[in-house]
């Protein structure tokens, strides 16, 4: 199984290599959950659900310089969109945005080192610590 | 209200109106009727449309809420939405059943809901929840309603002003035209000649017909009134001439009704029939025969005096002797049940007449019947013994012997004077139905009446013969005797017919003379002659 992911992972390497760099949504190796679908990733990052599929309190980890790119493929909404939507959301009290990483190397420690953290880099920036649960392609 | 139907009995204006009124109505109500459905219905539908724009400005804010399954924001929507006072009852539920929000007000019916499937704000195929929004149906029909009284409000205020101007119409165009004409008619004065004016401005329409028309038939009463009064003016003149003429004819004029008593009768028929002044035939009614008396018409002629157009005529004698007079009646059918008649006095042409008839058959001699007197009363006696032909009559012949030397020896006035006397014996002889008369110079013939037996006829003549042998005077020297044959045949017995029993009398005349004169002979058959 492991030998499975490692080949997905190199494939999506190479492929997203040669045209252009997707956005893998990452969580800690030792989450337990094996793949997510678009709309658990859209429920968590957009506010909806708190929890992983797990059971884990959800901790979503944006990441700065890919956040646009990640919200375009997401949900097809521009930063302004979605601040807004979060401005709505925390004026209501209802929930309150992910967590900010500035770097990719931030957000990469913060799901090593956090079992219930869901976070996204760039294909390229993809270690073996981290267990890749959905490629979003551009 | 019965004033009402008076005044609509009365006046053209408020009828054409209320009628012209009643079908604007109708046909309003009809228009009002389509009108407020459609309106109702356009009504309704933008009553939708609001929710359903309603609904879409609150789509978002319901998406986020159905997203996050929050009920503040859901509730918050809610009640947003039931600001609107359409709506009545809104509903928020999610896919799984679950209530996000349930809210409503108390006031209202509840229409048919309108319910949209609500999806997530983040992808577009996937429905999180349904928002059922409830209209307040009362709201709905209040401003259908509305709407509707609007139009009918508008309508009817049309209608009275349709009302209005058709009343003002009516009373202008018709209704006082005709009231004016009216009015002139009522004071005009047709037989001055004066005409009807139509009112200004209708010269040439109905109304302007109307007018024309009544002229002319003002004209055509005018003139047959005036050929009325002419006639009657003629009729009048004609009376008086009538009158002149039945006062004043010499002839009596008379009318009887149809009992055949006196109706009217002039001066001259009171004349004629010598009626009392004072007597009014008319007041008393007279009936005619009662003063006609015998030979005037009798009361069943006059009754069934029927033929109109054909006249009858009586004669009459009144009176008796020197002072009887005759009167002829004409009667004419007027009518049923009534005769005219016309009275003359023919006294003096009757008794012309009877002279000249008398004269026509008398022998100026010797005052006894001529030929032609002899020839009308064999006639007579003719046609008596054809219808009483077991009545015998006796013709007896008489001719003088020598008569012809009376004539020759002393002349003819002797010889008239013998005939006078034996004229005047031979009247003593005969009875009064029997007849005499001179057949012309000396030949006598008497017609017997009834008489059959031959021995009478003999002793008769016996008698006569002996008187005959006295002489007769001429004058104071001559006295001359006389002797006559006679002959006698007998109708009925001798023969049938007169006129052979004349013969037969003749040829027994001549058989006496032949026997020696101054005797006389009964026909008898050729063998009795012979035997």
């Amino acid at each position: 199984m492991t030998r499975f992911r490692h080949f997905i992972a190199a494939a999506l390497l190479v492929t997203g290599g040669l045209a252009h760099a997707d956005i893998a949504v990452v969580t800690n190796a030792n989450s337990g959950i094996a793949q997510m679908s678009r709309s658990d990733v859209i429920n968590i990052f957009m506010g909806r659900y708190r929890k992983l599929p797990n059971g884990e309190l959800a901790l979503p980890i944006d990441l700065a310089p890919v956040k646009a790119r990640f919200y375009q493929a997401l949900v097809d909404k521009n930063l302004a969109e979605i601040n807004s939507w979060w401005a709505r959301l925390v004026f209501s009290g209802q929930a309150s945005p992910p967590h900010q990483a500035e770097t990719t190397a931030q957000a990469i420690s913060l799901v090593v080192h956090n079992p219930s953290a869901l976070g996204y880099v760039d294909t390229h920036h993809l270690t073996s610590e981290l267990h890749v649960v959905l490629v979003l392609h551009e | 209200m019965a004033h009402l139907i008076e005044l609509f009995r009365t006046r053209l204006a408020l009828r054409t109106a209320a009628i012209i009124l009643l079908m604007v109505a109708l046909l309003g109500a009809g228009f009002l009727v389509l009108a407020v459905e459609i309106r109702a219905d356009s009504e309704q539908r933008a009553q939708y449309t609001r929710i359903e724009e309603l609904l879409s400005t609150v789509e978002r804010t319901t998406q986020i809420a159905c997203f996050l399954g929050d009920r503040e924001l859901a509730g918050e929507v809610a009640d947003g939405l039931l600001v609107n006072r359409i709506v009545r009852e809104v509903r928020i539920i999610r896919q799984t059943g679950d209530v996000l929000a349930d809210a409503r007000s108390e006031q209202g019916r509840t229409g048919p809901a309108i319910s949209r499937a609500v999806y997530s704000p983040f992808e577009q195929a996937q429905p999180l929840c349904r928002i059922a929004l409830i209209p307040d149906q009362q709201r709905i029909d209040d401003a259908v309603f509305e709407a509707s009284r609007f139009l009918a409000v508008a309508l009817l205020l049309q209608l009275a002003g349709v009302g209005l101007c058709v009343v003002l119409v009516v009373v202008h165009f018709v209704t006082r035209p005709i009231t004016g004409i009216s009015h002139r008619l009522s004071r005009l004065e047709a037989e001055t000649g004066h005409k009807l004016q139509a009112p200004r401005g209708n010269q040439h329409d109905e109304i302007g017909q109307l007018v024309a028309s009544v002229n002319a038939m003002i004209d055509h009463l005018v003139s047959s009134l005036s050929e009325e009064r002419r006639l009657r003016l003629e009729r009048e003149v004609e009376e008086r001439r009538y009158r002149t003429i039945f006062d004043s004819v010499e002839a009596g004029i008379f009318e009887l009704d149809g009992e055949g008593r006196i109706v009217v009768a002039n001066p001259a028929f009171r004349r004629l029939f010598r009626l009392a002044e004072e007597c009014d035939p008319v007041r008393r009614r007279v009936a005619l025969t009662e003063l006609a008396g015998d030979g005037g018409p009798s009361i069943e002629e006059l009754v069934h005096h029927s033929e109109p157009g054909r006249a009858r005529q009586w004669e009459l004698a009144l009176g008796s002797g020197t002072l009887r007079r005759w009167i002829s009646i004409l009667l004419n059918r007027l009518e049923e049940g009534r005769l005219q008649g016309v009275a003359h006095d023919i006294t003096e042409r009757k008794m012309a007449t009877d002279a000249a008839e008398r004269l026509a058959i008398t022998d100026p001699l010797t005052g006894l019947g001529n030929r032609l007197g002899m020839e009308r009363r064999l006639a007579v006696i003719a046609r008596h013994h054809r219808l009483y032909p077991e009545r015998p009559h006796a013709l007896v012949v008489l001719d003088f012997d020598h008569f012809k030397h009376v004539n020759d020896t002393w002349g003819h006035q002797a010889g008239d004077r013998v005939l006078e006397h034996v004229a005047a014996l031979l009247t003593t002889l005969v009875g009064q139905r029997d007849y005499l008369a001179r057949q012309g110079g000396d030949e006598f013939v008497m017609v017997l009446e009834g008489q059959g037996q031959r021995d009478q006829v003999a002793a008769l003549l016996a008698r006569f013969i002996e008187l005959l042998a006295d002489p007769i005077e001429l004058d104071e020297e001559v006295r001359i005797r006389m002797g006559a044959s006679i002959g006698v045949a007998i109708l009925g017995l001798d023969t049938e017919d007169v006129q052979e029993a004349l013969h037969f009398a003749d040829q027994a005349m001549y058989r006496a003379k032949r026997a020696g004169r101054n005797n006389w002979r009964f026909h008898q058959t050729t063998s009795e002659l012979s035997g």
